[in-house]
């Protein structure tokens, strides 16, 4: 099984440019899967297998696209989740891929700031028994703190 | 890049998914058991059928038995499928690649030697073992033997995680525990204990 590269502390600059072109993969995987579902829908003999069996129809598009652009299984997974919470939610098609691309924003965000303080960490005297784990789920919670009160503001 | 290999980092990852679940202690126990089952049920079921599978398509079956069974309980229980992502991340991460390599697992800071042929892909490789059959009835308990502590070790994580939580957002009040951040900084104060343990410091 394979995770997706990470970005590389060293060179902040690459990493960042990784980040959005991930981004931008996710935000187009996931939008064309949406669409898909949605024109499925729109006909009677598809519309059955859109609707009631949502997962599978998704996971196999999911699946085609990402293999198509040689991405590894965690994207899979993560557009997956995406498409269905985001499906599931009964939304027109154009309220669907806002929500996508609203995403989209928040995981660019999100990383953004992490490979950020990675990257400060690097230089800072971390004490070793908070290297590893510690140090990151602190990160991401701080992280995470803020992407909900920045998300309470805007939505 | 891999997938990190130690116990507790598949844990923490194999974790992610119940921070969306808005499930109590109860719930969330029930949910750990069901991926628990459903990986013991996933490794048995690869582990015997995977002659019957060709070479390449043994990846792609293992995911599209992931979306099936995702489908299935969907329909059945209305239990969201982000599940499969923590059944994902508990399979053993050479579950089905071709390393020939024998490795460790860190299971309570000591290291357990993975069994001749550490996963399926391999075995395929190098073709069937040679050894005899009461040795290699050993090792195979020992490949099903850490898949299980893998089993119990989740289920014990999540349903200790999911008693905090439950006593700090209902009975402390603390508002930060009914957001993923709360989950994140205990995650993290978990993770400091467990790499801090009292034996792997005496080392």
């Amino acid at each position: 099984m394979r995770g997706a590269r990470p970005a590389p502390l060293q060179r902040p600059g690459e990493g960042l440019a990784r980040i959005w072109c991930e981004a931008g993969d996710l935000f187009f995987t996931a939008a064309l899967t949406l669409t898909l579902l949605v024109f499925a829908a729109a006909f009677d003999k598809t519309r059955l297998f859109a609707q009631d069996y949502a997962i599978l129809s998704s996971g196999i598009i999911v699946y085609g696209l990402s293999r198509y652009q040689k991405k590894p299984d965690v994207f899979f997974l993560a557009v997956l989740a995406i498409v269905f919470m985001i499906s599931s939610r009964k939304n027109d098609l154009f309220h669907g891929l806002s929500l996508v691309w609203a995403v989209s924003v928040g995981i660019v965000f999100f990383q953004t700031c992490f490979l950020g303080l990675r990257h400060k960490l690097l230089f800072s005297r971390l004490p070793v028994s908070m290297k590893g784990w510690p140090s990151l789920c602190l990160l991401a919670g701080f992280i995470a703190l803020v992407l909900r009160s920045l998300g309470r503001l805007v939505f | 890049m891999k997938l990190p290999e130690s116990l507790f980092s598949r844990m923490l990852l194999a974790y992610l998914p119940f921070m969306i679940y808005p499930y109590g202690f109860f719930r969330a126990g029930v949910a750990a058991l069901w991926i628990v089952l459903f990986l013991w049920i996933t490794v048995a079921f690869f582990w015997f059928t995977r002659r019957l599978f060709p070479d390449r398509s043994l990846k792609c079956a293992f995911l599209l038995w992931l979306i099936v069974w995702a489908q299935a309980v969907w329909t059945l229980t209305k239990l969201p499928p982000y599940w499969i992502a923590s059944v994902f991340f508990l399979a053993p991460v050479s579950f089905l690649e071709d390393t020939a390599k024998a490795g460790h697992v860190r299971v309570f800071s000591r290291e357990v030697p993975r069994s001749q042929y550490p996963s399926i892909g391999a075995e395929r490789k190098l073709g069937r073992s040679q050894l005899p059959f009461g040795k290699r009835m050993k090792k195979l308990g020992r490949y099903f033997f850490e898949r299980a502590l893998t089993g119990i070790g989740f289920a014990g994580f999540v349903m200790l995680l999911a008693f905090v939580r439950e006593i700090a957002e209902k009975h402390l009040n603390l508002h930060a525990f009914e957001q993923p951040a709360g989950m994140l900084f205990l995650i993290a104060a978990v993770a400091f204990l467990w790499k801090n343990q009292p034996y792997r410091r005496r080392r």
